[in-house]
């Protein structure tokens, strides 16, 4: 598949809309997306997608890490949450990493509030896209908790840091 | 994580990932088993049963919270949309995605289904340009769409100066996506 190519933008975000924030309702179909996934191709078919998606899709938020190091990914994430609706977002820079702290993560907080049955490895797609994207651009991610609030460091690769522990990530329900 | 600002171009881009896993027919189940069937039960909720009210309460909300630049009209026997910007086919449009041979399918591919159940067919045209316009009816009304401006007035999209485009397609008293014809 041919890998797209986006807009030259100097924003942190590779693709902007015309609004500020997304339309929370598309949690639904994210969610959905999944379990479809899920349920026709099993655990490997789901991991193949997340992976594909961070590779293709979000191949120009590689490349805006590889250029612009930590503080691009510090950059990324502060803009990617602040369009997401209702997130609460803790972002800090230290010399060898980006942490991530999310206090409350909107897609969780709005499918709770739509009714909807959660895929219990929702929470899982943090790791596996972004590890498809940080590692080209050398950084390696790992996440610890979900299921509506978590902490993802954001990790430059040669760190020493050990191994994402995927009983770290919490069932989403 | 994926998000939902950019959700428009990540579904896009499932579509073709998708067909070239499963061909065609995986992506209309996707469209029906993934978004008519689980994502959208809320719009099925409503338009299943309260017919054109249903139809009015649940756009009236989406394409405000997708910030759409359209026109709602309705009647006791007609449900009409002319949508001047796809906030969905805009969003690619800008950002230059075009992973999938013809995104704008998908409406249909979600909305088809959902108006089987709720007795509907509808008539609709899109010119892959961000315009479209849609017409819903109950199957036994015979009523053809409506002739430009009839409906929406000024409001037609039809009557625009970039309305006509190339390969615009056409779909008449349809419920599935693919089920049309294209104009030249």
């Amino acid at each position: 598949m041919a890998m797209p190519t986006p807009v030259p933008v100097s924003h942190p975000l590779p693709y902007t809309d015309a609004k500020p924030v997304g339309a929370a309702d598309f949690y639904t179909a994210i969610n959905a997306t999944f379990r479809f996934i899920f349920n026709r191709f099993g655990r490997e078919g789901l991991l193949r997608y997340w992976r594909e998606l961070g590779t293709n899709y979000y191949a120009p938020v590689s490349q805006q890490w590889s250029e612009g190091g930590l503080h691009a990914v510090a950059e990324y994430w502060r803009a990617f949450f602040a369009a997401e609706p209702a997130a609460e977002v803790e972002v800090t820079q230290t010399a060898d990493e980006v942490c991530v702290k999310v206090l409350t993560c909107p897609a969780i907080k709005h499918l709770r509030a739509q009714g909807r049955e959660i895929v219990p490895y929702f929470c899982q797609q943090c790791h596996f896209v972004s590890e498809a994207i940080a590692e080209p651009a050398g950084f390696t991610v790992r996440v610890q908790g979900g299921n509506g609030s978590c902490e993802q460091r954001f990790v430059k690769r040669g760190c020493g840091t050990q191994s994402q522990r995927m009983e770290d990530i919490a069932t989403a329900s | 994580m994926i998000g939902c600002y950019d959700f428009c171009g990540h579904y896009e881009w499932t579509f073709g990932w998708l067909e070239q896993l499963g061909g065609h027919d995986l992506v209309r189940d996707y469209w029906l088993e993934a978004i008519s069937k689980d994502a959208q039960i809320h719009a099925e909720e409503l338009i299943v049963n309260h017919g054109i009210e249903g139809m009015r309460r649940y756009w009236e909300h989406t394409l405000e919270e997708e910030a759409a630049d359209h026109v709602m009209t309705s009647t006791d026997k007609v449900y009409r949309i002319d949508m001047h910007q796809c906030p969905s086919k805009g969003f690619l449009i800008r950002n230059g995605l075009n992973q999938y041979r013809d995104y704008c399918d998908h409406c249909m591919g979600w909305i088809g289904p959902m108006m089987v159940k709720a007795g509907f067919v509808v008539d609709h045209e899109h010119n892959h340009c961000g315009q479209c316009w849609w017409e819903m009816r109950k199957a036994d009304d015979p009523t053809p769409p409506s002739e430009m401006g009839e409906l929406s007035g000024k409001n037609d999209v039809r009557l625009r100066d970039d309305w006509k485009q190339p390969n615009t397609d056409h779909y008449d008293r349809s419920t599935d996506s693919d089920d049309k014809s294209t104009l030249p």
